[in-house]
């Protein structure tokens, strides 16, 4: 699942950097042409929550810890400029340039609906 | 009691990218690019559809729904309207003619739900795209990709359900179709209709105000469905669930997500609803099979990604 996240600048061969989550005793290959959180799907592993994967909705937020990376426009609701000069992105905007270290930072969504197997609303 | 509003006429989407959103709901979603102003929106229309426009989208830094308008049958409606949005305690802008390209006044208010809706009565008819009216023909070639025939409702999560059926329906003549109840009675879903569709517009109950869930575009068969799901996997789109169908309204249906996070739904068939017909009511320990009539399971994606 891409959303077209590969229409970004870096016209070189995909490298593949090691994404490791801290705490975590498993990381995931990510190649450079595919979003970290695409990446992380596709290597079958669930340690960031996973939404829309377009920027818009904010459950894959994560800070990144250590290394480099390109991230492309992310909706305002959820990381403000401060955040994003601190390394507070959604990892589905966000392509790694080196190994990266980052930790989960998935924000309070409320709900009065629970998505359980039959759910009770208060 | 009817009050004169007809139907969905347009949304207003945010996107986080102009070009990447086109290839979403152009050609992906089969949308038809008709015009672009010079705060940069572009203005998209389903092929079926007689009014120039339904869709409109705006590059900003924060996905979402900026506004949802409905079509009203004439220009007195408005003041009828407005007259009654005021006596609600509502605040109204009015908003006037050419702000939307080839779109007249626009009375511009907020739901109790914390979304901005919109009424206006005229609008450019440039008719149905490739077909015209006259012994036309089944339906255009050169349509791109899902092929969507018209923009249907939005689905929308916010506050206040109770205060906003009573604008829908007191104010602007809404139905309530369908609605999900628990047990000690409070509505935590509601489906209303100017029309005889399933729904114009619905509402989710949820704790912060204003949030966009999907805009929602018709289909005419399964098979329909079935090749969009072959056409989001083709080009590695987001997906959230589907095919599958609804309990409520019963419909067949997709989800999918614009490259800025929005969702899409693409669906066919569902009820249907007269003004006498007693609202459908689902049992909110059924909301499962009520949201995925197979699966009867919600997935926590579907009640909290949002946008």
């Amino acid at each position: 699942m891409n959303n077209n996240n590969q229409a970004h600048p870096d016209t070189e061969v995909p490298t593949v950097h090691h994404i490791a989550v801290n705490d975590q005793p498993q990381g995931f290959p990510a190649s450079s042409d595919l979003s970290v959180l695409v990446a992380m799907e596709r290597a079958g592993q669930q340690l960031i929550s996973v939404g829309c994967r377009g920027g818009g909705c904010g459950k894959c937020r994560i800070r990144i810890v250590q290394g480099e990376y390109f991230s492309k426009r992310m909706s305002r609701a959820w990381i403000s400029p401060q955040q994003e000069d601190e390394g507070t992105v959604l990892a589905c905007r966000v392509f790694a340039r080196s190994d990266l270290v980052i930790e989960p930072d998935p924000p309070e969504i409320g709900t009065h609906c629970q998505p359980q197997d039959q759910p009770d609303c208060d | 009691m009817k009050k004169g509003v007809m139907r969905p006429g347009h949304v207003q989407i945010r996107v986080l990218d102009m070009d990447e959103a086109l290839k979403h709901y152009v050609e992906l979603l089969g949308l038809i690019e008709v015009d672009r102003d010079d705060q940069g929106r572009v203005y998209l229309k389903g092929w079926t559809e007689v009014d120039k426009f339904s869709v409109v989208l705006r590059e900003a830094d924060e996905a979402g729904m900026d506004f949802m308008g409905f079509k009203c049958l004439d220009e007195s409606v408005l003041d009828n309207l407005h007259e009654g949005l005021k006596a609600f305690g509502c605040a109204v802008d009015e908003i006037p003619e050419g702000e939307l390209k080839d779109c007249g006044r626009r009375l511009r208010f907020t739901a109790p739900s914390g979304h901005d809706f919109e009424l206006y009565a005229t609008k450019q008819q440039t008719g149905k795209w490739g077909v015209g009216n006259h012994n036309p023909e089944a339906w255009p070639r050169g349509l791109q990709g899902i092929k969507a025939t018209r923009f249907d409702h939005c689905l929308l999560y916010g506050t206040d359900l109770d205060k906003t059926l009573d604008l829908f329906r007191d104010v602007l003549g809404f139905d309530l179709a369908e609605q999900v109840v628990t047990p000690d009675g409070k509505r935590v879903a509601q489906f209303l209709t100017a029309s005889m569709k399933a729904h114009d517009v619905a509402f989710i109950d949820h704790p912060e105000p204003g949030k966009f869930h999907h805009a929602s575009f018709f289909l005419e068969t399964w098979e329909d469905v079935l090749r969009a799901a072959d056409l989001i996997s083709m080009t590695d789109t987001s997906i959230d669930i589907g095919p599958t169908r609804h309990g409520l309204t019963h419909g067949k249906t997709i989800y999918f997500f614009d490259p800025s996070g929005n969702r899409t739904e693409v669906f066919c068939g569902g009820d249907y609803h007269y003004p006498d017909h007693e609202p459908v009511t689902w049992d909110a320990d059924k909301l499962g099979k009520a949201i995925f009539y197979h699966d009867r399971q919600l997935n926590e994606r579907f009640l909290t990604a949002l946008t």
